[in-house]
């Protein structure tokens, strides 16, 4: 009985392998990633790109998908909506599934042209509220804004007693205000008082005038809703003013990234942080990740959105291989569907970090976390379940 | 009044930085009749000069220093024929064509600091350098060395190059190369020695702001001289192209005036106010409050 | 037609006509980059006819085209006979004023911007082809116009003031008049132009309309060639079309590309590569060639 149930298998992956095998007609799978390798945010785009290489050189080493090596193709978008577009044009004609664009501008510009021709192209570093604009043609890596972020400020918030006012600063980019209206909702929900926004110059150089103006509040928490370097120089800012309650300042997670703490250095210790990406998890593939990332990026950890695209990738992988999709140019249409559906409602998805479900587009599941930057460093704080 | 004294001198934080950068482009005006709309990119290309050169030498102030300055005058030789030569083609100061020449200097500069140095993130200079702490502190009154330093320098660089250019001989020689190479030549001025004085001499400026920049905002990055060319350029203009004096009053009041919308009436406002002041300004003294000075 | 194509059509047109609306203006010296703030203004105010108030698209059209004029008109009440710099600070002073209004009208979509503007036509490929047909009708028709504005006396009078404004003045040309047409001209255009960019993208966002677009627009008129507006109309589409087939190594350069070719040209060539001269001397061989053709 027990040869026999062995021998069944062996038939059935056989047949299934083999299966896989004579469907696929492509030699290499190409996934284009729209990415701003140069400009401004390049140093952003050669991580995102890392990561996403990294994932498909994984892929190659077991196997590749389906049994083909796949070639993320970078597409450098130059975070110019100009170039963005004409290259997503290129990108739709005979691409199965895409990644990419970064960032908003260029994802406003080019994914109406994937949505017109029915092709996903994994927006994974942009918020709900973009991603949402182009479902099922992309999904989103988060949950809507003010479902996630409105747990994490209360969780943050109570962690001390004295906090009775708070004041927001606030640069006037993208889904940032957005944001800032999920964390007010999460302190009037703890009544709070929230006191003027202060608003953040996209070109300041100084911030003086605005920490002054914030302090003269008389505030007892901080929350910071800017870009990283700016993050870290309003932090530097309060400090030199006298602003000693360090965990009473909360940054934001895009402003988790390299440049908060190379501009910050020592004068973070103590300021929180809210994030997905949790460095002090340990699994095979992500301890593996970090080291192979420190050694290319001068020992630098993984910075916060790092594994997006590593991710993106293996969930396209994992997208090709359970639909049974072959690559036949003459079925893409059909064979993108199959990947918009599988996706919008992935289950179990193995991410580097943990594992989650999609629903409709949308993670159920993923978790968050309050840290505590220490010597350049983020200790965790607390998990906070959505 | 704690809260207005604070903002005040934060306006006169702000204000010194834009004087430093606009005596730096005045300079370049009257001694060689350059219009650099992006010389606070090349300010920022010495600030990751010093950078590097600290980071190598394990923080010899004195070494980054002297990089800064070179680098900056080094600059100044490579681009100042190439302005010259436009300049000549045009037959006269043409803020257009020197913009534009000015403006791809800017693209270059920024994009190979983003591409060469520190993975494109924004550079932090040392406490060595810095002085992070503050020099006093009542309530929110609060002064950092660097603050003090960029100030008073820009103050006695601006009284400085006043006396050098108008109450020297050799002054009055680096303005005539600049107004006249031929009349300079035909009254006996050396034009080579002259010029590549004139050129040094405004590198050197470049270089020291560079310098006080650094201590003033501790860190860099590759956006950061494009963030302030636009209001650099209007604030040369509002004083009077290639017043010394006007920039240095201008520039303070620039600053002053940001930091009191941003500290009263709204951060995202700031610059759209400041230039519509600006702009009624130029409106109704169309050659700057203080005259031009070419 | 290939969807890159359509792309790569559109967006050169509307960089031709942008460059155009430079064109004109600094044909008197002026640098007008207030055209920058009405495609804004006018772009985002058609965007939301269209979508909240369900305007007709070419109504909407009509009303930036318009509102662009009018913007340039009152300006150039005030500056139109300004020198070079007090024109640019102008330019400046619109576009932080659009950018921060937009930033806080939340029913503009705010910082976030405006999504799924519709197809005009009712389906993609019409949608493309009105756009296309829009487009390159403006080219033909403002081709037009600076052509016979360049061959006439006003176009004579601004080439007059480009040599020497005193003198032009003295002539008896009214500079102020002049600089108030070619303004409100160039304003117009822009307004026009600046809906047709939100509806080839279908959205609009405050980044489409950044200083990096003054980069681009100068680019093309200085190495095209500012002095006759056959500059732009060749520089636009090598310039935006080339760097999309530099491999990935040199893509990555490709800005440092730009700045070196613009300080070439500017020192080698600082007409720019189609100059007055050479328009001459093409428009000579060609009607020699002509006349040789008529006597055989």
């Amino acid at each position: 009985m027990k040869k026999l149930v062995i021998a069944t298998l062996l038939v059935l992956m056989a047949v299934s392998f083999g299966f896989g095998q004579t469907n696929v007609v492509v030699s290499e799978w190409r996934v284009p990633f729209l990415n701003s390798l140069t400009g401004s945010i390049a140093a952003i785009g050669e991580f995102l790109q890392w990561g996403a290489n990294y994932a498909a050189d994984e892929i190659n080493a077991a196997g590749g998908i389906a049994g083909k090596p796949v070639k993320v193709v970078p597409v450098d978008t130059a975070l110019d909506p100009q170039k963005g577009s004409v290259e997503m044009a290129r990108v739709v004609k005979d691409s199965l599934v895409a990644m990419g664009p970064v960032p908003e501008p260029v994802i406003m510009a080019a994914m109406p042209i994937a949505v017109e021709n029915q092709m996903v192209s994994i927006t994974a570093t942009t918020s709900y509220e973009y991603a949402s604009q182009f479902f099922p043609w992309t999904v989103s890596w988060f949950p809507p804004t003010l479902d996630r972020l409105p747990p994490l400020v209360v969780a943050w918030a109570k962690q001390f007693g004295d906090m009775k006012q708070v004041v927001q600063f606030i640069e006037p980019y993208g889904p940032w205000p957005g944001m800032a209206d999920a964390h007010s909702k999460a302190l009037k929900s703890l009544n709070i008082k929230e006191q003027k926004a202060i608003e953040v110059p996209t070109d300041a150089v100084t911030f003086g005038p605005l920490v002054v103006r914030a302090l003269d509040q008389n505030p007892d928490g901080v929350i910071l809703v800017c870009n990283a370097e700016k993050a870290a120089k309003i932090i530097k800012e309060l400090k030199s003013r006298g602003w000693s309650k360090m965990n009473h300042i909360l940054v934001f997670s895009s402003a988790d990234d390299a440049q908060l703490y190379s501009t910050g250095g020592m004068d973070l210790n103590g300021v929180q942080v809210y994030n997905y990406l949790n460095l002090d998890i340990s699994n095979p593939r992500w301890d593996k990740f970090k080291a192979e990332f420190a050694k290319a990026h001068n020992g630098n950890m993984p910075f916060s959105l790092s594994p997006n695209y590593y991710d993106a990738l293996y969930m396209i992988k994992e997208a090709i291989e359970k639909t049974g999709v072959t690559g036949d140019p003459k079925k893409l249409k059909e064979e993108r569907k199959k990947i918009a559906d599988y996706i919008a409602n992935v289950k179990g998805f193995k991410g580097l970090l943990f594992d989650w479900d999609m629903k409709d587009g949308v993670p159920t599941n993923k978790p968050t976390y309050i840290f505590e930057i220490q010597n350049g460093k983020k200790q965790l704080v607390l998990e906070v379940k959505q | 009044m704690q809260v207005f004294i604070a903002q005040i001198l934060n306006g006169l934080s702000i204000g010194s930085v834009y004087v430093l950068l606009v005596t730096g482009f005045n300079l370049l005006l009257l001694v060689a009749m350059i219009i650099h709309f992006s010389y606070p990119q090349v300010v920022v290309f010495s600030m990751y000069i010093i950078w590097l050169v600290l980071k190598m030498t394990n923080n010899n102030l004195l070494l980054g220093i002297l990089a800064g300055v070179s680098s900056a005058v080094l600059f100044n030789f490579i681009s100042a024929p190439l302005f010259q030569k436009i300049m000549k083609n045009r037959e006269e100061v043409d803020i257009n064509a020197t913009m534009v020449l000015s403006m791809a200097i800017g693209w270059i500069i920024t994009d190979v600091l983003s591409h060469a140095f520190n993975n494109g993130l924004p550079i932090q200079f040392p406490e060595e350098i810095t002085g992070s702490r503050p020099l006093f502190r009542i309530g929110l009154i609060s002064i950092l060395p660097g603050q003090v330093w960029a100030l008073s320098i820009g103050i006695i660089v601006v009284s400085g190059f006043f006396i050098l250019l108008y109450k020297t001989k050799a002054g009055r020689a680096f303005r005539a190369i600049a107004e006249d190479p031929a009349g300079a030549r035909l009254v006996g001025i050396p034009l080579v020695k002259t010029g590549f004085q004139s050129y040094a001499l405004s590198g050197v400026l470049g270089g020291l702001t560079a310098v006080l920049l650094a201590m003033l905002f501790h860190s860099a990055s590759p956006g950061l001289g494009e963030q302030v060319s636009h209001k650099v350029l209007a604030v040369s203009i509002v004083a009077g192209l290639g017043n010394l004096t006007g920039g240095l009053v201008v520039g303070l009041a620039l600053g002053i005036l940001e930091a009191l919308v941003q500290g009263y009436i709204s951060g995202n406002w700031s610059n759209a106010i400041a230039f519509v002041v600006m702009l009624i300004v130029i409106m109704v003294k169309p050659k700057g409050l203080f005259g031009m000075k070419v | 037609m290939p969807l890159s194509l359509y792309y790569y059509l559109s967006i050169t047109a509307v960089n031709i006509l942008m460059s155009w609306a430079l064109y004109v203006p600094y044909r008197m010296t002026q640098l007008h980059f207030i055209t920058i703030a009405n495609m804004m203004i006018s772009g985002y105010l058609a965007g939301y006819l269209v979508l909240h108030v369900h305007v007709p698209f070419v109504c909407a059209l009509l009303i930036g085209f318009v509102v662009g004029g009018i913007i340039g008109y009152v300006v150039s009440l005030f500056i139109g006979d300004a020198p070079t710099f007090a024109v640019v600070i102008v330019g400046f002073t619109f576009i932080y004023i659009t950018r921060t209004i937009v930033e806080n009208l939340s029913i503009v979509g705010g910082t976030m911007g405006m999504f799924g503007l519709p197809n005009i036509g009712g389906n993609p490929v019409a949608h493309r082809w009105i756009i296309l047909g829009i487009l390159y009708g403006l080219v033909v028709l403002c081709g037009f116009l600076i052509y016979r504005f360049d061959h006439s006396s006003i176009g004579r009078a601004a080439s007059a003031i480009f040599v020497d404004k005193e003198l032009a003045s003295s002539l008896g040309i009214d500079i102020k008049k002049l600089g108030m047409l070619v303004q409100t001209f160039s304003c117009t255009l822009a307004g026009g132009v600046g809906v047709l960019y939100g509806f080839i993208y279908k959205s609009f966002h405050l980044d489409f309309f950044g200083f990096a677009l003054i980069g681009v627009y100068m680019t093309v008129l200085f190495v095209g060639g500012y002095s006759t507006q056959w500059g732009p109309l060749i520089a636009a589409p090598i310039l935006y079309g080339v760097p999309l087939f530099f491999p990935p190594a040199v893509q990555s350069w490709r800005i440092v590309i730009y700045g070196v070719m613009l300080i070439l040209v500017l020192v080698l060539k600082p007409e720019g590569f189609i100059t007055r001269k050479s328009v001459y001397s093409i428009g000579l061989a060609l009607s020699r060639k002509r006349e040789k053709v008529i006597r055989s």
